[in-house]
């Protein structure tokens, strides 16, 4: 692949892998820096890049590499959760509660589970294709991903059912609160 | 199936913006000559015993003494060439120290930071028992034998500065920043094992079937086992 070709593809694909970068590390400067180590990285190996890869795989096998190692270093999830609290204090404005409450419910989320639930859901990836980029099989994306939503809904439920109280939802007011426990694990919808 | 986690999820990871000119930034620093501390490794001067390394030292002349731990110095000056270059995350040559009981045990606590990470001075007085010596710990680090080895780099002062190094700062710096871009668990997608970064086997994944992990515990939980030559391990 020559330099003109690398650009255009890292162009393609820069805010998308700024977006996963973000969402994992929970700072821009450090989501801005990933980025940069993982184009950095493919740059000077653009020369192997072998077409039979999706470039998308390629340039994500990349990033998420990035993005774990940076994890590892951040000893305590009390670190991380800190952060991303601060990050959210500064960033958000307030009336936004529900993207900090899912932003703390995601911190609770294993790490491989979180990095998976980034790919699926800023681009759309398939099992295959998450598969491919962390060399694992079809079988375990499915359940990562199973397990990480399970851990965000059960995360978030009690967040949902006061929520649904204070809108007035006067079927849910008091005395029926065994019920209301029960509720909170169905869609929305 | 649908639900409201997955709107929840899509609705928030939609929304991060790249800063505009990332791209440009991260080509221009990929132009960018990397500097490479690989060339670095004929300044070093090994001295080992037949028991392990005695001393490294760091100078513009230097070769490795044929001693009679030559095979050890040998083995040194390899794991260092490839730590060097960013192959290697950890030293399996032995060292033969012959120290005061406080250095060794500040030498001991130093060798236990990982890779990549840092500690302070204080921290390290504090783990051996003697929370008011940090600055003896900083003298039994100064005189560490073996550096590199026992990374003394990885302690820096309370306060985030560099402080001392005995190989100078613009050398703490680059190996800080080397640790800092390595990772140190790969895996390899086809053999689903997972080595540190300088095992023998993992010197042999291909560039296209690494993958980086951030615990054991995570490359276990989606189907990796660990390597049985190199024994990766947590905390």
């Amino acid at each position: 692949m020559d330099e003109p070709d690398f650009t255009k593809l890292a162009e393609a694909y820069a805010s998308r892998l700024y977006a996963v970068a973000y969402r994992l590390l929970g700072s821009r400067a450090d989501a801005e820096d990933a980025v940069q180590r993982a184009l950095t990285k493919c740059f000077a190996a653009r020369a192997d890049y072998s077409p039979r890869w999706a470039a998308s795989t390629w340039l994500y096998r990349a990033l998420t590499n990035v993005c774990i190692d940076e994890l590892r270093r951040r000893r305590t999830a009390v670190t991380a959760q800190a952060e991303i609290a601060r990050e959210a204090a500064t960033e958000k404005p307030a009336g936004a509660p529900e993207r900090v409450d899912l932003e703390r419910a995601l911190a609770r989320v294993p790490r491989e589970a979180r990095l998976l639930l980034a790919l699926r859901y800023v681009d759309g990836l398939s099992y295959g294709e998450l598969a491919r980029i962390r060399g694992i099989s079809v079988n375990t994306v499915k359940s990562q991903l199973a397990r990480g939503k399970s851990i965000v809904r059960a995360t978030l439920g009690p967040g949902q059912r006061t929520r649904r109280r204070a809108a007035g939802d006067e079927e849910r007011s008091s005395g029926r609160t065994g019920r209301t426990a029960g509720g909170t694990k169905e869609p929305r919808k | 199936m649908m639900d409201w986690i997955d709107d929840a999820l899509a609705a928030h990871f939609d929304t991060a913006l790249a800063p505009a000119g990332l791209v440009q930034r991260a080509l221009r620093h990929a132009r960018r000559r990397q500097v490479t501390l690989d060339r670095l490794i004929d300044r070093f001067h090994i001295e080992a015993t037949a028991r392990g390394v005695r001393r490294i030292g760091f100078g513009r002349r230097g070769r490795a003494k044929a001693e009679p731990g030559g095979a050890h110095a040998e083995r040194a000056r390899q794991e260092l060439t490839e730590y060097l270059a960013g192959r290697r995350t950890f030293f399996s040559v032995p060292v033969d120290l012959d120290l005061p009981d406080f250095q060794s045990r500040v030498l001991a606590e130093a060798s236990r930071i990982p890779f990549g990470d840092v500690t302070s001075y204080a921290a390290i007085a504090a783990r051996i028992g003697h929370p008011r010596a940090a600055r003896a710990v900083g003298n039994a680090l100064g005189a560490n034998p073996v550096p590199i080895i026992v990374p003394c780099h990885r302690v820096v002062r309370g306060d985030g500065t560099w402080g001392h190094y005995a190989f100078g700062p613009k050398l703490k710096t680059a190996l800080l920043s080397l640790e800092r871009s390595v990772p140190t668990l790969i895996g390899c997608t086809s053999t689903r094992i997972v080595c540190r970064r300088g095992c023998r086997h993992e010197q042999r994944i291909g560039e296209d079937r690494r993958v980086a992990f951030a615990s054991v515990a995570d490359a276990r939980s989606v189907g990796y086992r660990p390597c049985q030559v190199c024994r990766p391990r947590d905390g």
